[in-house]
This record gives C-alpha cells, sequence and structure tokens, in this order.
C-alpha cells in the first residue's frame, strides 16, 4: 500500500504540472515497479515466510520459556541472565572462540600460499586448481566428517603414522586435548573458497610492480609484504571476513564427530551445537533463541571491529594516500 | 500493497498458532471407561505408527502390522521409525505442531512430558471397548497412568542385570562374581579382572565407569530403601547420597582399573563389553540379544549387586504404546495398541526383543527353545522374581534430560575435569531447572 500508493500519487500530483510525455514515462515506471514486485515475489515469499518470520518469531521466543509442549510464557530477560551463568556456554563460548582465533588465520595463510603456487606458470595449472578446489565441495558434508572421524580414532590412519614418529598410541578423537588441531585441520583443509579468491586477487595485481621492484633490488620476501600483500588486501579482508562468520557458524563435522554431544568432555561443543543440544535435545527452545541471538550481536560486533580496523590496513586501488 | 497483506497474514498465522499452542493445556477429566465408540468396519482408515529402534525391530513391526492389516482390511498403517535420538527429536517437533503420528511407542522417561503437557490419549474410554487390558498386570498397568488417565499401555517388561563376558573370563581364569555378591564386592572383581587383564593385547577391563549411569543410581538408591521420586514428581534424594555413590568408584577410577573413557568416545555407539574388552556391564536384561550379536561370544546374566538393605529389583516397563490426543482414528488406534500387546502372533515375532511380554498369551506364544536367547531372558527374569520386590519409580518430568546430563557429568569426571563434589553441585543445578520446568 505505503509504497505502490505513495509513488502513484506522487506521480498524480507531479502530473499536473508536468508535460504529457513525462506522464506516460511515469506511468511506465509505475509499470516496471510493479513487474518489479511481481519477479520478486517468489524470493519476496520466501524471504518473509522462511527467514523474516522465523527471525522475529526467535526474537520473541528468546524472552520465553518455551518447552514446544506448553504455549511460550514470558519470563522477560531470564534467559540472557541464565546463559551468562551457564558454565557449558562460557565453554561453548570459548570452543568457538579458539576455532575462530586459531583456524581462520591459518585456513587463509594456507589458502593465500596454495594461491600463490597456483599462479605460477606451469603446466597443468587448470588441473590442479580443480584438485586444490574440490575438498570445500564436500568438506562440509556429512560423508567427510564420517572419514575424518575414521582417521583419528585409536589405530586410525593419523594414529599409525604418528606412531611410527615415535608418538603414544591413542587416537585423536577421544583426547579432548586433541580434538580442536583435528578440526582446525578439516577446516584448513577446505581451503578452496577463499584460494579462488586470493587467485583472482593476485592476477590483479600489475606485474610491472614486481619487475619495478626487481629492478631495485629486491627480494621475493620483500616483494611479498610489500607489493602482493597490500595490492591483495582488499581480497584478503573480504576472505577474512567471510572466514570469520563462517568459523562462527561451524556445525555439522561437530555434530558427526561427537555424535550430537560436543564430547568428548565438551572439548568439540562449539556454541551452534549447544544451541542444538539446547533446542532439539534438552526442548528450552527460549534458551536456544537467545543463544542464537546473542550469536548474531556477537558476529555483528566484531564484524564492525573488523570494518573499524580496515581503515589502517587495506589499501584499495585509487586512494590517494 | 503486497507486504502489507503479507505481514497480515503472518501475524493472522502468529496468532492462529498462539490459540492452537494454548488450546494444548492439561488435559481434563479422565475418561469414563467404556465410553468410546467401536472401530468401524466399513470405512476406509489410515493410521499412523512410529517407534525407535534398528533395521532388525523394523521388520518385526512391519510384519506384525501386516497381520493387523489382514485382521482389520479396512484399516491401513502407516509407519515410521527413527533411532532413539532423532525419534525424540521428531516427536517433540510434531508435538509443538499437534502432528504426533496416531500411535507412538513411548518410554516411560518421556510418559510425564507428553502426558502432562496434553499430548496423549487418554485411553481409559477405550478399555473395553477396541481395546482390552485384562491381561495386563495392575501394577504394570499403573506405571502407564497419570493422575488417574491411561496415557500409555506397557507392552513389556524389563529388570536390570550383570551381564559378563563368560569366554573373555574363561582367557582369564577369573570366576564370575559369586551368588549375594554386594557393590562393593563387585568393586573388588572389577579390580582383580582389570589387574589381570592389563597386560593383554588388547588389555582387558572389568567394566566400564558403571556409576555414571543414571538408572543404576536409581537401583542402588531403591536397595537403600530411598523412592527416588516423590508422589508429586520432585528428586527425593539429596545430594550427599549422590556423592556417596559417585564415590563409590572412585577409587577404581583413581586406579584406572574401569575401561578408558577416551576409548569408549572413540567407538561409540559401541561400548567396551561389545567390543570384549571390558569382561561386564550392567544394563536392560532384554539387551541379551543385542550383546550376543555384537560380541558372538558366551554372554551369561547375573543379578545386579546387593546393597546395604538387599538385593531388592524393579520391574520396569520397558517400553508402552501410546496413541495421540489429536488423533482422528482414536478407535483404530487403540484396536492397533490392543493387537500389539495381545495379539500371540506379535508375541512370537517380537520374542523379548522389547522385554518379556506384559501379556501372558505373548509370552506363552514365544519360540522359547532351549539355549535360545528368549529363554535365557525368561529364565532370568524367572530367577530374580523373589527380589523384584520394589514397584518401578516413576521418572519425573524432565526424566530424559537430567539422565543425559548425568551421563555427560560422569564422562568430565572419568576425563578429571570436575570432582564429584562439582559433579554433584552441578547436576543439581541443572535438575532444578529441568525437574518439572514450568
Amino acid at each position: 500500500m505505503t509504497l505502490d500508493g505513495s509513488a502513484a500519487e506522487a506521480g498524480t500530483a507531479r502530473g499536473t504540472d508536468a508535460p504529457s510525455p513525462a506522464r506516460g514515462r511515469k506511468a511506465s515506471r509505475r509499470g516496471d515497479v510493479r513487474a518489479g514486485y511481481a519477479f520478486l515475489s517468489p524470493w519476496l515469499l520466501g524471504f518473509v515466510a522462511l527467514t523474516a518470520f522465523p527471525m522475529v518469531a526467535s526474537l520473541y521466543l528468546a524472552f520465553t520459556d518455551y518447552d514446544l509442549f506448553r504455549p511460550p510464557s514470558w519470563v522477560g530477560l531470564e534467559n540472557f541472565v541464565d546463559l551468562f551463568h551457564d558454565p557449558r556456554f562460557w565453554a561453548s563460548a570459548k570452543v568457538t572462540a579458539i576455532y575462530v582465533v586459531v583456524g581462520t588465520p591459518i585456513k587463509l595463510a594456507a589458502a593465500l600460499a596454495v594461491a600463490m603456487l597456483l599462479n605460477m606458470k606451469h603446466r597443468g595449472q587448470g588441473a590442479y586448481r580443480s584438485i586444490f578446489y574440490a575438498p570445500s565441495l564436500i568438506g562440509a558434508s556429512v560423508s567427510i566428517a564420517i572419514v575424518w572421524k575414521a582417521m583419528f580414532i585409536d589405530d586410525g590412519i593419523v594414529d599409525r603414522i604418528a606412531q611410527f614418529f615415535g608418538a603414544e598410541p591413542g587416537g585423536w578423537v577421544g583426547d579432548p586435548s586433541k580434538t580442536m588441531p583435528m578440526f582446525v585441520l578439516l577446516a584448513v583443509w577446505t581451503f578452496g573458497a577463499p584460494m579462488v579468491i586470493f587467485l583472482a586477487g593476485l592476477k590483479q595485481v600489475p606485474t610491472e610492480l614486481y619487475e619495478a621492484a626487481a629492478v631495485d633490488g629486491a627480494g621475493p620476501v620483500r616483494k611479498f609484504f610489500r607489493i602482493t600483500i597490500p595490492m591483495l588486501s582488499p581480497v584478503l579482508f573480504f576472505n577474512l571476513l567471510l572466514e570469520t562468520i563462517g568459523a562462527f557458524q561451524v556445525f555439522a563435522s561437530a555434530f558427526i564427530i561427537s555424535g550430537g554431544t560436543g564430547g568428548p568432555a565438551d572439548s568439540t561443543l562449539f556454541y551452534t551445537l549447544y544451541l542444538y543440544i539446547k533446542g532439539f535435545t534438552q526442548f528450552d527452545m527460549g534458551y536456544a533463541s537467545a543463544m542464537a541471538w546473542v550469536l548474531v550481536v556477537v558476529v555483528g560486533v566484531i564484524t564492525a571491529i573488523l570494518f573499524k580496523t580496515s581503515n589502517a590496513w587495506v589499501h584499495y586501488s585509487g586512494d590517494n594516500r | 500493497m503486497r507486504i502489507t497483506r503479507k505481514a497480515a497474514g503472518a501475524a493472522a498465522a502468529t496468532v492462529t498458532l498462539a490459540m492452537a499452542l494454548t488450546a494444548c493445556g492439561n488435559g481434563g477429566e479422565p475418561a469414563e471407561p467404556g465410553s468410546a465408540e467401536e472401530l468401524s468396519t466399513e470405512d476406509d482408515i489410515t493410521i499412523s505408527l512410529a517407534w525407535w529402534g534398528d533395521d532388525d525391530r523394523a521388520a518385526k513391526y512391519e510384519e506384525a502390522v501386516d497381520l493387523f492389516e489382514k485382521a482389520h482390511p479396512n484399516v491401513t498403517v502407516q509407519t515410521q521409525f527413527q533411532a532413539w535420538d532423532d525419534y525424540w527429536t521428531a516427536r517433540a517437533t510434531e508435538a509443538a505442531g499437534k502432528a504426533l503420528p496416531d500411535v507412538v511407542q513411548m518410554d516411560l522417561s518421556y510418559l510425564r512430558q507428553y502426558g502432562g503437557t496434553g499430548q496423549l490419549l487418554d485411553l481409559s474410554g477405550q478399555v473395553d471397548v477396541n481395546l482390552d487390558v485384562a491381561g495386563l498386570d495392575e501394577a504394570l498397568l499403573s506405571s502407564g497412568q497419570i493422575d488417574g488417565a491411561q496415557y500409555g499401555i506397557p507392552t513389556s517388561t524389563n529388570t536390570l542385570a550383570l551381564f559378563y563376558n563368560a569366554d573373555v573370563l574363561a582367557d582369564l581364569g577369573i570366576d564370575p562374581p559369586a551368588e549375594g555378591y554386594t557393590w562393593d564386592d563387585y568393586n573388588a572383581w572389577v579390580e582383580e579382572v582389570s589387574a589381570k587383564g592389563a597386560g593383554g593385547e588388547p588389555a582387558i577391563y572389568g567394566s566400564a565407569d558403571y556409576t555414571g549411569t543414571f538408572w543404576f543410581f536409581l537401583q542402588w538408591l531403591i536397595q537403600q530403601g530411598v523412592d527416588p521420586f516423590s508422589a508429586d514428581g520432585q528428586l527425593n534424594f539429596d545430594q550427599a547420597q549422590m556423592a556417596e555413590w559417585l564415590n563409590s568408584g572412585q577409587n577404581l577410577r583413581d586406579g584406572e582399573a574401569f575401561f578408558p573413557i577416551a576409548r569408549t568416545k572413540q567407538i561409540e555407539p559401541l561400548g567396551g563389553f561389545t567390543v570384549s574388552e571390558a569382561a561386564s556391564e550392567a544394563s536392560w536384561d532384554n539387551f541379551l540379544a543385542g550383546y550376543v550379536a555384537e560380541t558372538e561370544q558366551d554372554i551369561q546374566m547375573l543379578p545386579m549387586p546387593s546393597g546395604d538393605n538387599g538385593p531388592q529389583q524393579f520391574y520396569k516397563p520397558s517400553m508402552l504404546l501410546s496413541a495421540s490426543a489429536s488423533t482422528e482414528q482414536p478407535a483404530a488406534a487403540a484396536a492397533l495398541v490392543d493387537f500389539l500387546i495381545n495379539d500371540p502372533q506379535v508375541g512370537t515375532i517380537f520374542g523379548t526383543s522389547k522385554g518379556v511380554p506384559a501379556v501372558a498369551a505373548q509370552r506363552d506364544a514365544m519360540n522359547v527353545e532351549p539355549g535360545s536367547i528368549d529363554e535365557q531372558v525368561v529364565g532370568f527374569e524367572e530367577q530374580v522374581a523373589d527380589i523384584v520386590t520394589e514397584p518401578a519409580p516413576v521418572p519425573v518430568e524432565g526424566f530424559g534430560e537430567i539422565e543425559a546430563e548425568f551421563k555427560r557429568l560422569s564422562e568430565e569426571l572419568q576425563y578429571g575435569n570436575v570432582s564429584v563434589d562439582d559433579f554433584v553441585s552441578q547436576w543439581f543445578t541443572f535438575a532444578d531447572d529441568a525437574v518439572g520446568s514450568e
């Protein structure tokens, strides 16, 4: 009503003193608006029914006690207060924070390193690119989580190789101190998406810069830090943002490897997994909704901080600096 | 325009949903016995049935359902099944949408959650019309009641047993625990087995840390003369009692005499006992078939260890059948429940895999061949009949959650991340919130 109506009103109001060709143009523009909404409607319908409405509902539920069996009852901020007194909430926040802080930089470094290798002039680079990208296509899948678990259990391939090099026998899956490295490795292994973006960024760096630097006697290390990194910084920033947000949301692999429990000893209790346990195992939907909104706020704040700091280290070509 | 109308539609949907949800308060007065209508033999009726379990159980259910459909040609039964965890997630979501299957397999630990919140049909009205419960023991039947309403019909019973692997013990040259053994005797025996089995490849342990299983704690309480839950659905034990129970295994934890938790976590869903690396494990007696299939060894059963006041045990309904409160076909749902608990052929199909059948006609119809698993289970229940003197505890609402929290904290205890005192205080904090949370 408001959108279409006001546009139409504005059209007629201006139409009185406007020449007729303009009026015709207005009418056709109005038609465009309608057509635009018509074409948007499948997406709008999906957005409202599957995203907007559930989000609003979960915001409401975050302030209620809701166990699926009884109607939700308003409890105000109780869920949020309980959250901050819940040791498992903090355990899950810690696990997730470590994963984000340790896993993301390693993954980005690996992606950049491989992207630089693949940027060299070589025979069959296209094939290599596909091969290195492949893990990302399947990395989030259930089957890989199962394979990962099989590799890291007692007497699995990793355990045997480690024993060959003199390590104590024992799988990683059952040892709370070794589960995090296992998940970080899984994350790093799926570096394909940032790698492709890095590769595209590397291709944009003008070769003259390297040539000029070489003439002035710069070595590869100096070239990397003085040319590649600054020129790549917008791409680096983009990848950092996406990977950080993505790391906060890791769920499927943790769910599969720990059998949905976050074990052993809560060492794989990622935030989203605890949210799932609260909502769908303990039927505390109000609490789970509160957790979801805390996550939204935290990710929002971290994104804002990253944007703020980016002024200091991201160089967009065309900047006056 | 479109946006506004859609928003209005969403708002209307919310209100309708809220109204639907508020309509599902407590069920009200128990139904009058025999007040229901008889199942039609004319109309085409379709009902749904859901259970948890493995493929083996699914095959048995399908066979039983075929027989039911043959007996009631106008009724079609749609079936579905999941593993335990997924089963309850699916049922909870359906309950929120008032869309439970017409007949659901129910566990005692969830009966209060579903029955007490108006999700289940009070089957009293169907009794003597479409549902015959005459073959059920009165006490057993009452375990499916809440405030006089019959929300579930027990299909079968089980009781706790100590299973031991006779082949593994023979290799080690150690005898099973002697008759009349106590919890202390059992601990000493576990230590002996673990000490002797330590050098093996793989090492053999006496048992996994059994103190982490909530039901064993309840069994121990009952032997102390404590009824774990009060009549009004609250906890009836204190922190000191739980600490005493957990501390009873502390020497074995410290001495690494229990099957290591790190190994347990890696072989899940199997356990130390099912991979024949632990010589004993306590569990429900109907687990025998599963143990024999997994280990392919000679598995024998003993009563649970005795407490200070004696060996008291209890029969628990191993599972129940319930009908949905929102079913449109209560008569057909009741008839299906009736068929599954009473029909002798169904007894033949299931044997003791769900527990020992509650109704004599089904018990008698089992093919109890000498040396068979069914014979072993039936024989065990006869053997312990004298010591089964206590009623089964009626699980409080939220039982499933406090049971899971107990298991989780036990894992933390076994990893050495929490002390017994931490365990107890954390568990009680959790339980205060979870039990009868309103």
